[in-house]
C-alpha cells in the first residue's frame, strides 16, 4: 500500500502563516477523506527538505530547482480563492 | 474604569497567563461567532503553548547564563542582556494584561480607520497584534498604568496601518502580491533607514553601481540560513569564546570541548523547538483570527482595500534571504565589539530577514545597500535594546515567565531593537502617560495627514514605481 502523501508548507518563519496554511489544508483534505502528512518549514529550508516531500505549498517565494511541484498562494491567508487552491493541491497530489 | 482595571489585574495576578489567556481566547472566539467546541479547544491550545514555551526558554536560559558568566570572567566582555528571540517576545506580549485586551482593541482601531477612510489596510494578521501588545506593555510598565498601555497599543495598531499603507504599492509591485500590504512592526520601522542609506548611495558615484548577486549567496550560503545550522554555529562560536580561552586548571581539554559542543547542541535544539512551540500558540489563535477576518471583511467591503498580511510572505525572496545571511555574522561581530553594548545576540538572528524585507523594493533588491542599511539599523538597535532591557524584562515577569534572580535582563531584535519601542517608552516615561500618548497620537495624525495629502510621492519614496504621466 502506498504511504500518505507528504506536503511541505513553507513560509518566512515556519510559524505564522505556514501554520494557518497547514491547518487549512489538513482540514479541507480530511473533509474529502484524504489524509496527508504535513511538515512546516522556513523558506530557506526548502532546498534541504524538498526531497522528502511530494508537494510544496508556500506563502513566499521559494527555490524551485528541486523537481517537486510548488504552489505559491496567499489564498489561505486572505480567504479569497481557497477552494480553487484546494482543488489544485488534490490534482497535484494525484500525479 | 479604574475599579474594573484593578479587578482585571487581581484576576490576572492570581491566575497567571497560562490560565487567563485561554479564558480570554475562548470568550473572544465565542464573541466573534466560533462554535463552542472549537473555541474551547483553541483556548486550551494557547495555554499549552505557553507551558511549552516556558520549558524551552528555561533550557535556553540555562545555557546562555553559563556562557554569559564565562564571557565576563574569561574575556571580560560584559554582556548581561540576552536575546531571547521574537517567539518569546510574542508570548510575553500576549501574556501581559495589555496583551489580553489587544485583539479587540486593534480590531476596533482598524474598523474605525477603515470606515473613516484614513487607511486602506484591513489587517487580518491577528497573530502579529503581539507587536502592539508589546509596545503597549512597555508603556504600561513605563507609566505604571494599564490604561496608558492600552492606549499605546491602540496607537501602535494605527501606526502599523500607516506603515502598511505607505509601503503597500512598493510591496505589491516588487514582490508581486497584488492587493496586499504589510502592517508588520518588525519590518516597517526600518524603511526610514533604508531611504537614508539609499539616498547616500545615489549621491556617491563609486558606491552607486556596487552590486552582489543574491542567488549566488543564497545557493552557496543558504545552509547557514537554516535555523538548526544557525543555532549550532552560533552556539559553537559563543561556546568557544566563553570556554576555550581560559581553561580552569581542574578541566581537561576533552571536558572543554564537551562544554562547547553542549552549548552548540542546546542552542540548535532551541532554534528548532522554540518555533514549534510558538506554532502551537499560532494554532490556538486560528479560530480567533479566522473569525476576526470574516468580521472585518463584512464591515469593509465595497472599495479598494489592501489585505494586511505577515511579512513572512515576503522573506522567501532571494534579496531578503541573502542580505539577512550576510547580516548574521555582522550582527554577531557588532554585539561583541560595540562599546557600551550589553546585548548578546542569539535567538533572533533568524528574524533578520524581517528587518530587511521592506528595504528591497526601494533599493531594487540591491543587497549591498540592504546590508548597509540593515547594519545601520542593527547598530542603533543594540543601544536601544540595551536601554530598553529593564522594561522588556519587567514585561516578561508580568507575563508570568520565571526569570532567574541574578539580575540578568532580556531583549530580542523583534521588537526590542527597533525605535518605536524606544520612542513609546521614553516619551511616556518622561512626560507621563497622558502627555506622552497625546504626542504619539499627534505624530501619527501628522504623518497620516501628509501621507493622505500626497500619497504618490510618499509611495515612490518607499519604493513604488513612479506613476506614468
Amino acid at each position: 500500500m502506498e504511504g500518505k502523501k507528504r506536503i511541505l508548507v513553507a513560509c518566512g518563519t515556519a510559524i505564522a502563516t505556514s501554520t494557518v496554511v497547514a491547518k487549512a489544508i489538513e482540514e479541507a483534505l480530511e473533509k474529502r477523506g484524504i489524509y496527508v502528512t504535513i511538515r512546516q518549514c522556513k523558506a530557506s529550508e526548502v532546498p534541504s527538505l524538498a526531497a522528502d516531500a511530494d508537494l510544496i505549498v508556500t506563502t513566499t517565494p521559494v527555490a524551485t530547482d528541486h523537481g517537486k511541484p510548488v504552489i505559491q498562494t496567499l489564498s489561505f491567508l486572505t480567504g479569497i480563492g481557497k477552494e480553487a487552491v484546494i482543488e489544485e493541491i488534490i490534482e497535484k497530489l494525484k500525479d | 474604569m479604574d475599579a474594573i482595571l484593578s479587578g482585571i489585574k487581581m484576576f490576572f495576578d492570581t491566575f497567571g497567563s497560562t490560565i487567563m489567556l485561554p479564558i480570554i481566547i475562548i470568550i473572544l472566539a465565542l464573541a466573534l461567532g466560533a462554535k463552542f467546541g472549537r473555541a474551547f479547544r483553541a483556548g486550551i491550545t494557547v495555554g499549552i503553548a505557553f507551558i511549552g514555551i516556558g520549558l524551552i526558554v528555561d533550557l535556553m536560559w540555562a545555557n546562555l547564563t553559563g556562557v554569559g558568566q564565562a564571557l565576563v570572567t574569561n574575556l571580560n566582555i560584559q554582556r548581561d542582556v540576552y536575546d531571547v528571540g521574537w517567539p518569546a517576545a510574542a508570548s510575553i506580549a500576549f501574556g501581559t494584561q495589555v496583551g489580553l485586551a489587544v485583539i479587540p482593541i486593534a480590531l476596533l482601531v482598524n474598523v474605525v480607520l477603515l470606515l473613516t477612510k484614513v487607511t486602506k489596510t484591513l489587517n487580518v494578521d491577528v497573530w502579529n497584534f503581539w507587536h502592539f501588545a508589546f509596545l503597549g506593555s512597555l508603556v504600561s510598565i513605563a507609566t505604571d498604568s494599564l490604561l496608558w498601555g492600552l492606549v499605546a497599543a491602540a496607537i501602535a495598531a494605527a501606526f502599523a496601518l500607516f506603515l502598511a499603507d505607505w509601503t503597500a504599492k512598493a510591496v505589491q509591485s516588487f514582490y508581486g502580491v497584488p492587493g496586499v500590504s504589510v502592517p508588520h512592526l518588525t519590518s516597517g520601522p526600518g524603511v526610514p533607514f533604508a531611504i537614508l542609506v539609499n539616498w547616500i548611495f545615489e549621491k556617491i558615484p563609486a558606491l552607486r553601481d556596487l552590486k552582489a548577486d543574491p542567488d549566488t549567496i543564497r545557493k552557496k550560503w543558504g545552509l547557514f540560513g537554516e535555523p538548526v545550522v544557525m543555532g549550532f554555529i552560533i552556539g559553537l562560536v559563543l561556546g568557544i569564546l566563553a570556554y576555550a580561552f581560559k581553561v580552569p586548571a581542574d578541566k581537561t581539554g576533552l571536558q572543554v570541548i564537551a562544554d562547547i559542543l553542549k552549548v552548540a547542541m542546546s542552542l540548535a535544539a532551541v532554534m528548532l523547538i522554540l518555533p514549534r512551540m510558538v506554532a502551537i500558540l499560532m494554532e490556538g489563535l486560528i479560530p480567533v483570527s479566522e473569525a476576526a477576518r470574516e468580521f472585518m471583511q463584512k464591515r469593509a467591503s465595497g472599495r479598494e482595500i489592501y489585505i494586511g498580511l505577515d511579512s513572512a510572505i515576503l522573506i522567501g525572496h532571494p534579496a531578503a534571504i541573502s542580505a539577512a545571511l550576510v547580516l548574521v555574522p555582522i550582527a554577531i561581530l557588532l554585539s561583541l565589539i560595540l562599546p557600551g553594548n550589553r546585548v548578546i545576540l542569539f535567538a533572533d538572528l533568524a528574524v533578520i530577514p524581517f528587518v530587511v524585507a521592506l528595504f528591497a523594493p526601494l533599493m531594487k533588491g540591491n543587497i549591498v545597500r540592504m546590508i548597509v542599511a540593515g547594519t545601520l539599523e542593527l547598530l542603533v538597535g543594540f543601544y536601544l535594546a540595551t536601554s530598553m532591557a529593564p522594561f522588556f524584562t519587567q514585561a516578561a515577569v508580568d507575563a508570568g515567565f520565571a526569570l532567574p534572580e541574578n539580575a540578568v535582563q532580556i531583549t530580542s531584535i523583534a521588537d526590542g531593537f527597533l525605535w518605536p519601542g524606544w520612542l513609546f517608552t521614553n516619551l511616556t516615561k518622561l512626560l507621563g502617560g497622558a502627555v506622552g500618548c497625546l504626542i504619539l497620537l499627534a505624530l501619527l495624525v501628522v504623518v497620516f495627514f501628509f501621507f493622505n495629502r500626497n500619497r504618490e510621492k510618499w509611495e515612490v519614496l518607499a519604493g513604488a514605481p513612479k506613476p506614468e504621466k
